[in-house]
């Protein structure tokens, strides 16, 4: 897959896909991550909480759960779940480039997440497939990042050479 | 693979240090970290060993000067350099869309470079990947060291492959060649994700 690209009409639906499966799955709050570790789009009450870290951090180890997978001969574990004393995470596959996260507690189980997860993967990743069709093309209407080449992209604070 | 969100007009790569154990990709890393003002980066994340070896890989995110209409943000991951983690080390390349090869300079290290610089391109060849298509930069870390290989003989081992690519001498620890090694690669995944070859 190419750079994914999400427009705004897209993000709408993907949200109202992640607010109707935090509504029935009773979650914490949901994101919509990519295996790389981007945090594509994220809905319910997330604040307080580092949701790029969580990104990184969940993708990883899911991915590193599907190598453990290979290892003892499964083509794939389909869900990673945490338990903690008072908070738990799910992670599971929407497509094969993007996870669900979602972040819950005892008001709900890991049985009904898992089963909302699971019904609202499809509908998520309909909506990516078609993303990803549409904006085949787009990549040329980013013709303006050429400017990059001539910004500083980062501010140094040091004076340093090339080799 | 980068990600475009048009809504918001931000683009997000995420660029990869690899090299051998000890050759300074944390420290490069640490040191952006200490150096980039609070409201353009995010917490950094290491997972590490109670030696502080990297286990996992690092992770910092930060956020670069706007490109025309764009926000552009970085996702910076390290990966372990010790070979026997490389199951971990090919995980973190998933998604790729940029590569800095951080070289230790000291003679005793250029086995474990070149080891390691293979092993790099083994690892992408596993996501049908290789450094023709995917933007790098090499950077000759520890240039404040005794007994170090003169750059030549590093351009020699890590850069006569048939495209060049910009390469940097460094000091990590001190920051010296630390952003010339960042902004250069960054600009080369932008100009990578503009002409349309984006992963």
């Amino acid at each position: 897959m190419l750079s994914r690209i999400i427009d705004p009409e897209e993000l709408e639906s993907l949200d109202q896909g992640l607010l109707a499966f935090l509504k029935d799955a009773h979650v914490r709050c949901a994101l919509l991550v990519g295996r790389n570790g981007m945090l594509v789009t994220k809905q319910g009450f997330t604040e307080g909480l580092d949701t790029t870290a969580i990104s990184a951090l969940a993708a990883s180890a899911y991915m590193s759960t599907q190598e453990l997978a290979r290892l003892v001969g499964e083509n794939e574990f389909d869900v990673l779940y945490h338990q903690g004393k008072n908070e738990h995470l799910h992670v599971s596959a929407v497509d094969t480039n993007t996870l669900l996260v979602a972040a819950f507690d005892d008001r709900t189980s890991e049985g009904m997440v898992r089963l909302c997860a699971e019904q609202y993967a499809k509908k998520l990743a309909q909506v990516l497939t078609e993303a990803e069709a549409r904006h085949k093309d787009v990549l040329r209407s980013l013709a303006g990042l050429k400017e990059a080449e001539k910004t500083e992209l980062f501010e140094q604070p040091g004076s340093e050479g090339q080799a | 693979m980068a990600s475009i969100d048009l809504a918001a007009k931000e683009i997000t790569c995420k660029l990869v240090y690899y090299g051998c154990g000890m050759c300074g990709k944390t420290t490069n890393l640490q040191y952006v970290h200490g150096s980039i003002p609070a409201h353009a980066k995010g917490a950094m994340v290491s997972l590490a060993t109670e030696q502080d070896r990297t286990l996992f890989f690092d992770f910092l995110p930060v956020q670069a000067a706007k490109v025309g209409e764009f926000v552009t943000k970085f996702q910076l991951y390290t990966v372990p350099g010790q070979p026997y983690y490389n199951a971990t080390r090919k995980l973190v390349l998933q998604g790729l869309d940029g590569l800095v090869f951080v070289a230790d300079s000291q003679w005793e290290k250029m086995k474990e470079n070149v080891e390691s610089f293979k092993n790099l391109q083994e690892n992408l060849a596993d996501y049908g990947l290789n450094l023709d298509t995917v933007p790098y930069v090499l950077q000759y870390n520890k240039r404040d060291l005794p007994n170090i290989a003169p750059v030549e003989f590093l351009e020699f081992l890590l850069n006569s492959r048939p495209v060049k690519v910009p390469a940097f001498e460094a000091i990590a620890i001190t920051g010296v060649g630390v952003f010339p090694t960042l902004n250069v690669v960054s600009k080369l995944v932008l100009a990578s994700l503009s002409r349309g070859d984006g992963r």
